[in-house]
């Protein structure tokens, strides 16, 4: 850790995605920066908690599910007693190779490391208390609000992180459990549940909403329900639970408002995240929360007080660490007065459950709402010789044209791979090309990128004459 | 050197042969902790086949009822069957009072220091379960916490028999100071030894092996930290004249765990829970 000064130039709450891009494009800006960060390891909940560890676990969910989709090379099984820590035994090793490189990034722009707590004496006054109990006020100029988050925990469910898991404590069980509850129908929600159920876990999502991932296309989340339950996991949409509690004996029960009662040996709780902000005493600085209990921005990133810009989760949607980056960036530049052209709308999103989801732009049923009829066409990773070969069957792309069938206005993709694939649309989207490059452009052969020119020859064959 | 000074090294010697060589007496797991331990990892069993393994055991039956009577696992009721006990208190906390109970000072021969060896035992004890609600307010795993902190210092007692052992068939007798100074040196290696011969998950043994140095463990630092940290608690709340709140809080240990004044506060606010937790088990 850094020595603290009395002043920096800027100072940025939070080490995670938003944190480190704001910190460094501040110190390249030639300013005195410090990050604080209130965990003694580096990096947010984003590579301690959530996208890091859940993807290394991934990776082996991946090759348990096809070694068990070749029976014919290896007759497989996970034994009952598999200890969590196999499961994600490369962990270790990811995460220090990462901390490695950050705190390289940090100490080469000379950018002040401050192990502590924030919070707010005034809007040019920041408090730092130590771990050991020690204060310090620092006197800022700019302040950057990177401060993360954390997951909601609902009244009527008594996390205790032995039986009743939240998304940050869910890879702490010491055994994979035979079953396991799922709470919850979102990205988190969904990633974990079809992660376990590939692990050989009876996996029982439970949600208010009729379908997970609401936010995707009822095709998207059909390709994604279908493999899940093809793996043997149960989904159960239009459900209000009422009550869980951990049974004394072995089981956690959840008890829905119409009666139906699930048992399993352990239950993960993922409803949602809150913004990282007690403890900062934004009121001293002249803040207050918005209503869904974030921080409020102007198209800069710059908060109510014009020295305090924020980014990332403490703003609300998308939350995905790619997005974060990118605002922590430009509110560094806002804020120092540093051109930058506008942040593109064009976010991608990826969905790391099994199979995976991405998609870009609009949905097929937004772009139907702005623009009436348009134009779909679709691509089966069936039809793709890269599917057949790899087994990766299940998965389809989607291209969405306004209803000249020329716009590209939006791509989906389910199915492994979509998280790269989807990135070939993304620039063409960017670049404002017709749909009819993804036909006069040759791609490798085989590879999933040949479901491009599947769809596109679709959309073409619709078009108005 | 005297002579006294001579034949404690020679003793020395002796043990530390025995420890390299890998032929230090570890007792064996007894039988019904070991069994209680794979029902409580086991998905497919259930109240009733604990409730007769715990029943195998008479004065371990005996054990769970007072300890499932006590105020602090049922406060409102009063049990009558082992099987009652077995679905009031759940199969992890019964395989815990199981492994406790079955695991404790009377393993060990150690005349002349069963009271210390008593301590070092409810020192254990009321680690594992300090050690749980470390683990559980950082999130962490609370099971590898529990079964780490009750074995962390298994190897007090086990190598202390094998000091006696070593002196009484040699004819030597020891000073309390010289048994202590060989327990000191080698406790921690024997424990190591334990909890690889007793074939404890990975993560249990990892922390344990770590639990010297968990400043510089590759694997289980965290794990090994939660018990260091619970350790610390235990000695506060078993010892106050030798570890008063204060300086509790002000263990640099606790930096390691990033745990804030507020949060020892939270953690410490437990006191009265363990307390009744660790009467129970203790009983």
């Amino acid at each position: 850790m850094s020595t603290i000064k009395a002043s920096y130039d800027v100072l940025v709450i939070g080490s995670g995605p938003a944190g480190q891009k704001a910190a460094v494009q501040a110190a390249k800006a030639g300013q005195v920066v410090a990050i604080v960060e209130r965990d003694s390891l580096f990096g947010g909940a984003c590579v301690h908690r959530g996208t890091i560890p859940s993807k290394t676990l991934r990776e082996n969910a991946l090759r348990v599910k096809y070694m068990r989709q070749n029976a014919a090379l290896a007759d497989f099984e996970l034994s009952e007693a598999t200890e969590m820590v196999t499961l994600i035994d490369r962990l270790g090793d990811v995460l220090k190779s990462h901390d490695r490189y950050m705190r390289k990034q940090i100490d080469r722009n000379a950018i002040d490391r401050i192990h502590g707590r924030a919070s707010f004496v005034d809007n040019n006054t920041i408090k730092i208390t130590q771990v050991d109990g020690k204060t310090v006020d620092i006197n800022v100029k700019k302040v950057i609000i990177a401060a993360g988050s954390y997951p909601r925990k609902p009244d009527n469910i008594a996390i205790d992180h032995e039986h009743i898991f939240d998304s940050d404590s869910i890879l702490s069980m010491l055994y994979l459990p035979s079953s396991l509850t799922v709470l919850g129908g979102g990205v988190i929600a969904s990633e974990y549940a079809s992660i376990f159920q590939a692990l050989g876990v009876k996996v029982t999502m439970i949600d208010r909403y009729p379908t997970p991932l609401g936010f995707l296309d009822s095709d998207m989340t059909d390709t994604f329900v279908n493999a899940f339950k093809a793996m043997g996991g149960t989904w159960m949409g239009n459900q209000h639970v009422e009550k869980v509690y951990w049974d004394g004996v072995s089981e956690v029960v959840t008890e829905c408002a119409d009666g139906i009662v699930v048992r399993s040996q352990k239950l993960l709780c993922a409803a949602g995240r809150l913004a990282n902000v007690d403890g900062l005493h934004l009121e001293n600085a002249g803040l207050a929360l918005n209503e869904k209990g974030l921080i409020s921005v102007d198209e800069n990133l710059c908060t109510e007080v014009d020295n305090i810009y924020a980014a990332g989760d403490v703003i609300g949607p998308p939350s995905l660490a790619s997005a974060s980056m990118e605002q922590g960036r430009r509110a560094a530049c806002n804020a120092l007065g540093i051109e930058i052209g506008s942040m593109s709308q064009l976010i991608p999103a990826g969905i790391y459950s099994i199979p995976e989801l991405s998609s870009v732009g609009l949905t097929e049923k937004q772009a139907g709402e702005q623009y009436g009829d348009i134009i779909v066409g679709t691509a089966k990773f069936a039809e793709v010789a890269r599917g057949q070969i790899s087994g990766n069957t299940e998965g389809m792309l989607k291209i969405v044209a306004d209803p000249q069938g020329k716009k590209i206005l939006g791509v989906m993709l389910a199915g492994e791979g979509s998280t790269e694939v989807v990135h070939i649309g993304q620039m063409a989207m960017l670049c404002d090309a017709d749909v009819d490059i993804f036909v006069e452009s040759t791609f490798n052969f085989p590879t999933l990128a040949e479901a491009y020119r599947i769809a596109a020859l679709e959309i073409l064959a619709k078009r108005p004459q | 050197m005297n002579s006294a000074e001579n034949t404690a090294l020679s003793l020395e010697d002796s043990l530390k042969q025995l420890i390299n060589r890998g032929e230090i007496e570890v007792p064996m797991l007894p039988e019904v902790a070991n069994r209680a331990l794979l029902l409580a990892q086991n998905p497919e069993s259930d109240a009733t086949e604990m409730a007769d393994l715990i029943q195998s055991d008479q004065s371990l039956a005996g054990h769970v009822m007072r300890i499932a009577n006590s105020v602090a696992y049922t406060p409102l009721s009063n049990l009558v069957s082992l099987q009652q006990g077995v679905a009031r208190l759940g199969m992890t906390i019964i395989s815990e009072i199981a492994l406790a109970a079955a695991i404790g000072a009377k393993m060990f021969n150690t005349l002349g220091y069963e009271d210390y060896v008593s301590g070092i035992w409810q020192h254990a004890l009321a680690t594992s379960l300090w050690s749980k609600e470390v683990a559980r307010h950082c999130r962490s795993n609370v099971e590898v916490a529990f079964l780490a902190g009750l074995l962390h210092s298994i190897g007090r007692p086990a190598v202390l028999q094998t000091i006696l052992d070593l002196a009484n068939n040699k004819n030597i007798s020891l000073t309390s100071e010289q048994v202590h100074q060989l327990e000191n040196s080698y406790w921690h290696q024997v424990s190591q030894a334990v909890v690889n011969k007793w074939q404890m998950p990975a993560l249990v043994v990892d922390a344990v092996c770590a639990y010297t140095d968990y400043n510089s463990a590759l694997t289980a630092g965290a794990q090994a930290t939660h018990i260091v940290v619970g350790s610390r608690f235990a000695t506060q709340m078993l010892t106050p004249e030798k570890l008063d709140k204060e300086t509790l809080f002000a263990l640099p240990v606790l930096a390691k765990l990033n745990l804030y004044q507020d949060d020892v506060e939270k953690i410490f606010e437990q006191t009265e829970i363990v307390k009744a937790r660790l009467a129970g088990l203790s009983s």
